[in-house]
């Protein structure tokens, strides 16, 4: 009986041990169990080249991000309450964080990572994975466009924190060191090297791609004869950025630029360098200032413009809509909204012209201007000063860039060019006489070829920000660079006494998430640095024009 | 009689109860006293004993040993016993029982090779003044199922019997006589013979622990005194004496070492349930619920994860609170590792088992219930009454003062008496060979927000049936269940009421915009449009969000179990159980034209999303029993299957809305918010696990409990490793069987166990995909790499436990310590950006949770009229973060978004650590003052203080009063801090009663110092909150203790006495639930939550204040 027992329980055992056996074999689902019905294989990305083309494309719309769609959370932070501020283009009637934020010099951690993150994350990352495919070698005309655009954004993340990691990004995956903002430039130019070299090659063999790159390519739609002018006039701007910091390669690079053997530079306003909307997506800026009514016009840039009378006002700006001043082109002065203040306040301020006029300039499918020929004149007019090769007459440079933006505006007024008169208008606050602020310049418009060098500069510079309108990031950058155009300094300044009024900011702090998770490395940057702060008063290794 | 415990005895199987049935068989007429604990010993027919002092039991023992008799007799009776002195030499049996036994209290009986010892009757056996006749009877347990082995006994003799394998006894008795019915596990009873010779007794479980008898891993029932770790069992009355809508939050208070937080979303939501602290970052750490064997479906549904909330940040609800009170029959909380060592991965958090009702055979019986509860706001934010408006159109009240201040009661408008209406009923019947149950049930009512209504009904229907001679049972059970939440409340700054009504102007009269919310817009053809003075993204007329914002959350749930078993013999069973549990949820929100424009288009937008969740589950159990003489075996061979997947879609449209305005349709939808809409990731998972356990038993006082479990996990597919095994140990001694002990100890056992529980990653983790599709057709390139080195996740737990029982087991103390190591989690964890990747995932970690539980149990009153127990319950749990990863100092649970807010984890920290800012101050601690203003300091979020209890208590008591009965809880939850961002919003803008108290006061008192370095002891008012106050302001200045005492619960109870044979119960109560704080400082409820996952722990933006409620219901039996 016990000896019955005994086997029985044998056989429960040898039951359980072939159960076990069988579950073995049925672990043969759990890789496509384990498979996310959400996830997109290179596989399926084969087709139709699409594995060529849609990382550049969601590149290119990381420049300026909006690669994400939907709300612009991501571009707000990247630039619209940074550079697009500081550049004296916009600002907010938002009192965001009870009035302490970075537009008073509180600078917001949380925000401040946003440029440095869309870098790597939206713009490198999908190249990289681009590059995985062999495309250098199969296609290199395509990544000479991918090159440009990464050169493209890169650019403007140095130029907001100064050293960056550049050289090994993405070769380890825990710590990846920086480099030094000049390091960072000498790379920019060897990498437009290389795509000049590839574009050229393409555009000489006369030979088409075998696929439609046009349907990828939402900057120039495949035109590689554009994307060299464009890369050109890249390198002339990146040229003109360190020219207070390193003349020989600011020469050597801006001459190389010039060089019409080179391919030329954007010299019409249809070789303009915008990134389309295209599909659901939206212009960011558009976005913002509608949806949101989270960014209007800055005091600075209104008061220019209705000092100068300049017709591209209406174009640039709606008119403001408070009951008590309507009808009026009136912007905000930065620093000037503070926890006192209800977005009410403020938010019928002039916005950008989305709604004022027959055809109001901006729309949400308005395509991203990131470099415009007006922009190009003027660089070359400042080239001119410089004396650099193949820059052509400055005056005439000068009045080019102006002729070139009234064009782009669709916008005429002949005497215009000539106006030896016209001053930026003072800063009076309807809400608040406490903003008012006298006339921020004394500069006029008119070439003037007996003005010394420095007003020459003003000028050219001046008249290039109210071109380059509304990109901020360049407009900031180029402020710092030359101190031009005069802006209003912040109402209130909240940094603790990191960062001086007048020379107002000059950059943004490294990311919290690099301290965080790159420790060591962002240490040794802050040691890159002109002085070893990491804040906002810090210049950068560009930023080095005596004042 | 109010049962604190429900026990069910298995018939066979089990050591204590085969060993009972051995010693049955051998007895054929068995003349025993009440015997709770049996002890049989076996060999000569001479015996030799000397000694002094003797214990009786020795005395025993050494017969026994010498002669091969065996003795039979109730343990407690012989430790009343003084011990003997005796000297005999070469003595009959009797001779020596007779020298130790004479005079004493007992007396024995010889049946064969037995001897069986008995308490000596105290009562002369009355002269036989009626003949003796045969009484037939049959015993039965609560669920109609016959009880075999069951003592009957006639009340002052030595006459007795047991009952034989269908439950049926036959005794000689006559009419007048008492029966006494006792069984292990079972409540004793006392039945008067009538003249009727056919008894029907139902035996009623016990509230004692001794021998309860406890369901364990996969629906074992065990003796509990087997166990070998901490369990606490709770009866179905715990959670319908005072009833909530979720029935979960019924155990607070209750279970020592188990934390419930309730979402801070209106009725019917959802709560977090973690039993001895957090260990898990990523995973989820609630408890797991098994029904009847079954693991249920514990994923977690959807929660908020911002501080901002907003459309999709709902709490999508939890499986657990979908089901009828009024169904379930017990629920034991496995609250360890070793516990839940069966279940697998989910067990790791613990088990909360729940045991649901089953029909009975015999007279079909009718229960119906019907409650009505009223709740209302159980505190509110104090507001100032004093100052107006900073100006026309400002969101703030920093203005003048008011001259002739009128009390603005702005909420008193808007709250109101939340009611609750339950109706459920039961039946239940069957004959032996089917039982059937069945129930339904209604719950409908609304919140203490308006417009927060829910609707549910429950539908259960359970079959049993016995086939073959009882070989084969084979049950089913389908549960059905449909529940409509309508704007379940959404905490946070969007789409919340309470932001609007809580800052509104103090100057304002707010009634205006209550009852014209809306107003016509004559531009777009007097389309209604939002009404409300204030144009802020953070708040919205109140009245406007409840009717233009509405939400709904619909779902329909089906729960079918069937399981098979047979009996192959006496020594295996054989079952196989299936489940499918399919839950469907629909989502909706609707947000109309004229909602403030950073949260909807012009024409409003919709969002709609549909989920099924989906679990399968199977397994096979072999369950086995070897009974021997002094080392018995049981336990269970098995494997089991369980499949998860979660579908469905989402569409919302994005920031272009809607085509035309107000209408709700996918339609009208402009396009798709890409980020959100689509179809939803799967989140397949399958589990198949093998697993065995062995119970060995050493002459009824030792217990080795031996499980084994392996699991296959898919979640680990494209790692090298598929499968995680983990093993478990348990011992357990029972002191008061081993040693003697003090007459005053009724019963002693200590126990210790080890356990090694492994966890899966979750569902694709190991296999991140390069690239997803975003909007219009674009790709959004992964910012995770695969994790395809991943390792399981292990948490090592130790126990060691002790209980003590006293005074005939009216005094309980149980105690257990526990230390939980939790390693290789999977994290994921910020990377540095230029490695391309914005998060990694990592093996890492070693969470460290410790503590101790205690709970102790009297009962003051156990007999007559007035009964009253109580039961103590403490726990104590410490977590640390002993190591996290070279790479990282931190893991962040919520992030800073929105708010200076983060629940994060660092090394020496614990779990839900809250970091946020801080005043800047110098080197003596005084804050420094800048035109006229504190300075924040800048840099990193630091600590603030961490939101988990340190201890908590809580105090139970039922009484009974004759037909009156009455209960209460008082709990205390000690330690712990937590952050109130609603009073730093209400401060910066001026309305906060704090605020307007400063301005009365001239300032805010402090110790500060200037930039020049003079002291500052006065700071403006209204400088001072511009930089504390606010969403991101000094968060750190918005820390409250968490210590809340509270009276929990409160239940009176009148049973109407009945004559009537139809009625067979009725019973009123009265009850309440969150009664009163003795002690709360913090401004709102530290243990409502706004999620209850894990993050956002300890904060509260604007959550719907907790409820006290009270309630009327009737429980009739017919």
């Amino acid at each position: 009986m016990k000896l019955i027992n005994q086997l029985r329980g044998y056989k429960v055992w040898v039951a359980a041990a072939l159960l076990a056996g069988s579950m073995n074999a049925c672990t043969k689902n759990f890789e496509s169990y384990n498979t996310d019905n959400t996830g997109v294989t290179g596989g399926q990305l084969a087709y139709d080249f699409n594995v060529l083309g849609l990382y550049l494309k969601s590149a290119e719309m990381s420049i300026y991000n909006f690669s994400g769609g939907g709300d612009p959370n991501s571009f707000q932070v990247q630039q619209n309450l940074n550079a697009d501020c500081y550049s004296g283009y916009f600002m907010s009637a938002t009192p965001f964080g009870s009035g302490l934020n970075n537009l008073n010099y509180s600078l917001v951690t949380g925000w401040n990572g946003e440029a440095y993150k869309v870098g790597y994350l939206n713009v490198i990352s999908p190249l990289t994975k681009l590059r995985s495919t062999g495309i250098e070698k199969t296609f290199p005309a395509v990544w000479a466009v991918a090159l440009i655009t990464k050169v493209s954004a890169m650019s403007r993340v140095t130029d907001i924190y100064g050293p960056i990691p550049y050289s090994r990004v993405g070769e380890s995956n825990t710590s990846i060191p920086f480099d030094s903002q000049q390091d960072v430039y000498k790379r920019f130019f060897l990498e437009l090297d290389t795509a000049a070299g590839y574009l050229r090659q393409q555009i000489s063999s006369g030979k088409s791609l075998p696929f439609n790159f046009a349907q990828f390519d939402v900057i120039y739609n495949g035109n590689f004869t554009q994307w060299l002018k464009y890369a050109n006039s890249l390198r002339l701007r990146l040229a003109t950025h360190i020219n207070y910091a390193d003349k020989a390669l600011a020469k050597a690079e801006g001459e190389k630029a010039l060089d019409p053997a080179n391919g030329g530079l954007i010299t019409a306003n249809a070789d303009n360098m915008t990134v389309k909307i295209t599909g659901a997506f939206t212009n960011p800026l558009v976005f913002i200032a509608t949806d949101w009514a989270d960014t209007r016009i800055n005091a600075s840039l209104a008061c220019y413009l209705n000092g100068y009378k300049d017709p591209r006002i209406g174009r640039y700006m709606d008119k403001s809509t408070d009951p008590s001043f309507p009808n009026q082109y009136i912007g905000i002065r930065i620093g000037s909204i503070t926890s006192a203040n209800a977005k009410d306040d403020y938010v019928k301020y002039s916005n950008l012209n989305v709604n004022d006029g027959a055809t109001p300039s901006f729309s949400k499918q308005t395509p991203v201007q990131l470099m415009t020929a007006a922009e190009v004149y003027f660089l070359r007019a400042e080239a001119a000063l410089n004396g650099w090769a193949n820059a052509g007459g400055t005056q005439q440079a000068y009045e080019d860039g102006i002729a070139a933006s009234f064009a782009q505006w669709n916008v005429s007024n002949p005497a215009y060019k000539d106006d030896n008169t016209s001053v930026p208008a003072p800063y009076v606050d309807p809400k608040n006489s406490a903003n008012n602020a006298g006339s921020p310049s004394t500069i006029t418009i008119k070439w003037n070829e007996a003005a010394t060098p420095e007003q020459k500069l003003e000028r050219i510079i001046t008249q290039k920000w109210l071109a380059m309108f509304p990109e901020g990031q360049e407009a900031w950058t180029e402020f710092r660079r030359t101190g031009y155009p005069k802006l209003f300094p912040v109402v209130h300044n909240n940094s603790g006494g990191t960062i001086s009024t007048e020379l107002q900011i000059r950059r943004l702090p490294f990311p919290q998430n690099e301290y965080n998770t790159n420790p060591q490395a962002v240490q040794a940057a802050i040691q890159l640095l002109s002085t070893p702060a990491d804040n906002g008063g810090t210049r950068l290794w560009w930023d080095q024009k005596p004042r | 009689m109010e049962l604190l415990c429900t026990c069910k005895v298995r018939r066979k199987g089990r050591p204590l109860l085969q060993k009972l049935l051995l010693i049955m068989r051998l007895t054929a007429i068995l003349t025993i006293v009440f015997t709770l604990n049996l002890s049989a010993n076996s060999f000569s027919q001479s015996v030799t004993i000397k000694g002094k002092r003797l214990a009786l039991y020795d005395v025993f023992n050494s017969i026994s040993h010498q002669t091969g008799y065996e003795f039979v007799y109730d343990e407690r009776l012989l430790q009343q016993a003084a011990p003997v002195t005796l000297n005999m030499q070469s003595a009959t049996v009797p001779q020596v029982l007779n020298a130790c036994l004479n005079n004493r209290l007992f007396t024995y009986n010889i049946v064969d090779k037995t001897i069986v010892v008995s308490a000596r009757p105290r009562v002369k056996d009355t002269p036989l003044a009626s003949p003796n006749i045969a009484i037939q009877g049959k015993v039965t347990g609560p669920d109609g199922q016959p009880l075999v082995g069951v003592s009957i006994q006639v009340k002052g003799t030595s006459r007795g019997t047991v009952t034989n394998v269908q439950g049926a006894f036959t005794i000689d008795a006559k009419p007048g006589d008492v029966l006494i019915i006792s069984f292990i596990g079972y409540a004793q009873q006392q039945v008067t013979v009538g003249n009727d010779a056919n008894l029907a007794i139902t035996l009623q479980t016990q509230d004692s622990q001794l021998n309860a008898v406890v369901v364990t891993a996969l629906g074992v029932k065990r003796a509990e005194k087997s166990i070998t770790y901490s369990t606490q069992q709770l009866n179905g009355l715990e959670l319908t004496k005072a009833k909530d809508p979720n029935l979960i939050n019924t155990l607070n208070g209750k279970v020592a070492g188990l934390t419930i937080s309730s979402s801070a979303s209106g009725v019917g939501g959802s709560a977090k349930v973690i039993l001895r602290g957090s260990k898990s970052g990523l995973g989820s750490n609630q408890a797991l619920y098994v029904i009847d064997g079954v693991p249920m479906n514990n994923s977690l549904t959807n929660q908020p994860t911002s501080i901002y909330g907003g459309t999709s940040s709902y709490d999508g609800g939890d499986p657990i609170s979908n089901l009828n009170p009024e169904d379930i029959e017990s629920i034991n909380v496995l609250k360890g590792a070793s516990a839940a060592a069966l279940y697998g991965s989910q067990g790791a958090n613990g088990v909360i088992l729940v045991t649901t009702k089953s029909g009975k055979s015999g007279k079909p019986a009718v229960n119906v219930y019907s409650g009505f509860n009223i709740s209302q706001a159980a505190y509110l934010p104090k507001f100032q009454n004093n100052y107006a408006q900073t100006k026309d159109s400002s969101t703030q009240s920093w203005g003048a003062k008011i001259n002739n201040p009128v009390n603005r009661d702005n909420l008193d408008q808007f709250f109101q008496t939340g009611q609750i209406f339950t109706n459920a009923i039961s039946l239940s019947g069957g004959s032996e060979k089917a039982q059937t149950y069945f129930s339904y049930a209604n719950t409908s009512g609304r919140g203490i927000e308006p417009g927060n209504d829910i609707g549910r009904h429950n539908l259960d229907f359970k079959e049993t049936g016995h086939f073959f001679d009882d070989k084969l049972t084979a049950t089913a059970d389908v549960n059905y269940m449909t529940q409509k939440i309508d704007n379940t409340p959404l905490s946070g700054f969007y789409f919340n009421p309470l932001t609007g009504l809580y800052l509104f102007p103090r100057s304002l009269d707010i009634s205006q915009y209550k009852n014209n919310f809306e107003v016509a817009d004559p531009g777009r053809n007097f389309l209604p449009v939002q009404n409300w003075p204030l144009n802020e993204d953070v708040q919205q007329n109140p009245w406007w969000i409840i009717h233009r914002n509405p939400n709904s959350l619909r779902r329909n749930r089906l729960l079918a179990n069937a399981s098979l078993k047979y009996q192959a013999n006496s020594w295996l069973n054989i079952q196989a159980r299936g489940s499918i549990d399919r839950i469907n949820d629909l989502y909706e929100q609707k947000i109309y034209a004229g909602t403030q424009q950073v949260l909807a288009s012009a024409n409003g937008s919709y969002y709609y999303s549909n989920t099924t969740t989906t679990q399968q589950y199977g397994d096979v159990l072999a369950n086995f029993s070897f009974p021997g003489k002094k080392i018995s075996i049981n336990g269970l061979a098995g494997a089991s299957i369980r499949d998860v997947k979660i579908q469905g879609d989402v569409i919302s449209s994005g920031k272009d809305g809607l085509y035309l305005p107000n209408i709700f349709t996918i339609q009208n939808v402009k396009t798709l918010d890409a980020r959100i809409s689509g179809t939803a990731q799967e989140k397949h998972s399958q589990w198949q696990s093998v697993f065995a356990s062995a119970n060995i038993s050493y002459n009824d006082w030792v217990f080795l409990d031996l499980t084994a479990r392996n699991d296959w996990a898919s979640d680990l597919a494209f790692t090298p490793q598929l499968s995680y095994f983990y093993p478990s140990v348990g011992l357990n001694v029972i002191l008061s069987q081993a040693l003697h002990l003090p007459e005053a100890i009724s019963f002693a056992k200590v126990r210790g166990s080890y356990a090694i529980v492994g966890n899966s990653p979750l569902a694709y983790q190991s296999n991140t995909p390069g690239a997803k599709l975003g909007s219009s057709g674009n790709i959004v390139v992964s910012t995770a790499n695969p994790f395809n080195t991943l390792k399981p996740e292990k948490t090592k737990s130790l126990e060691l436990g002790t209980e003590w029982r006293f005074i005939d087991n009216r005094l309980s103390v149980d105690v257990t310590y526990y230390k939980t190591n939790t390693t290789n989690q999977t994290m994921e964890i910020a990377a540095a950006w230029a490695t391309l990747n914005n998060t990694v995932f990592i093996n890492a970690g070693n969470i460290q949770n410790q503590g101790v539980e205690a709970i102790v149990r009297y009962d003051v009153f156990d007999k007559g009229k007035f009964r009253w127990n109580t039961a103590l319950n403490f726990s104590t749990n410490e977590n640390k973060i002993i190591e996290l990863s070279p790479q990282v100092d931190r893991f962040t649970l919520s992030g800073a978004s929105g708010a200076n807010y983060a629940s994060q984890f660092k090394v020496g920290g614990s779990f839900g650590d809250i970091y946020g800012t801080v005043l800047s101050r110098d080197a003596q601690g005084r804050i420094l003052v800048k035109d006229g203003k504190p300075v924040k300091q800048g840099g990193d979020m630091v600590y603030l203080g961490n939101a988990n209890t340190r201890w908590q208590l809580g105090w139970n008591n039922n009484l009974t009063f004759g037909n009156f009965t009455f209960s209460f809880l008082i709990d205390g939850k000690f330690g712990g801090k937590v952050m109130s961002l609603t009073q730093a919003m209400m401060d910066s803008y001026g309305v906060s009663k704090a605020s307007g108290d400063a301005r009365d006061a001239g300032g805010v008192k402090i110790n500060g110092v200037d930039e020049a370095g003079n002291p500052v002891t006065t700071i403006d008012a209204a400088n001072w909150y511009s930089v504390i106050g606010g969403r991101e302001g000094v968060s750190g200045e918005y820390m409250y203790s968490a210590t809340t005492v509270r009276l929990r619960e409160a239940a009176l109870g009148y049973f109407v006495p009945l004559k009537n044979t139809f009625v067979k119960s009725l019973k009123f109560s009265l009850t309440g639930r969150n009664l009163l704080y003795f002690s709360k400082k913090a401004p709102f409820d530290p243990e409502q939550t706004m999620s209850t996952a894990n993050g956002l722990g300890g904060v509260d933006a604007f959550m719907l204040p907790a409820t006290r409620s009270y309630g009327l219901t009737l429980n009739a039996t017919f």
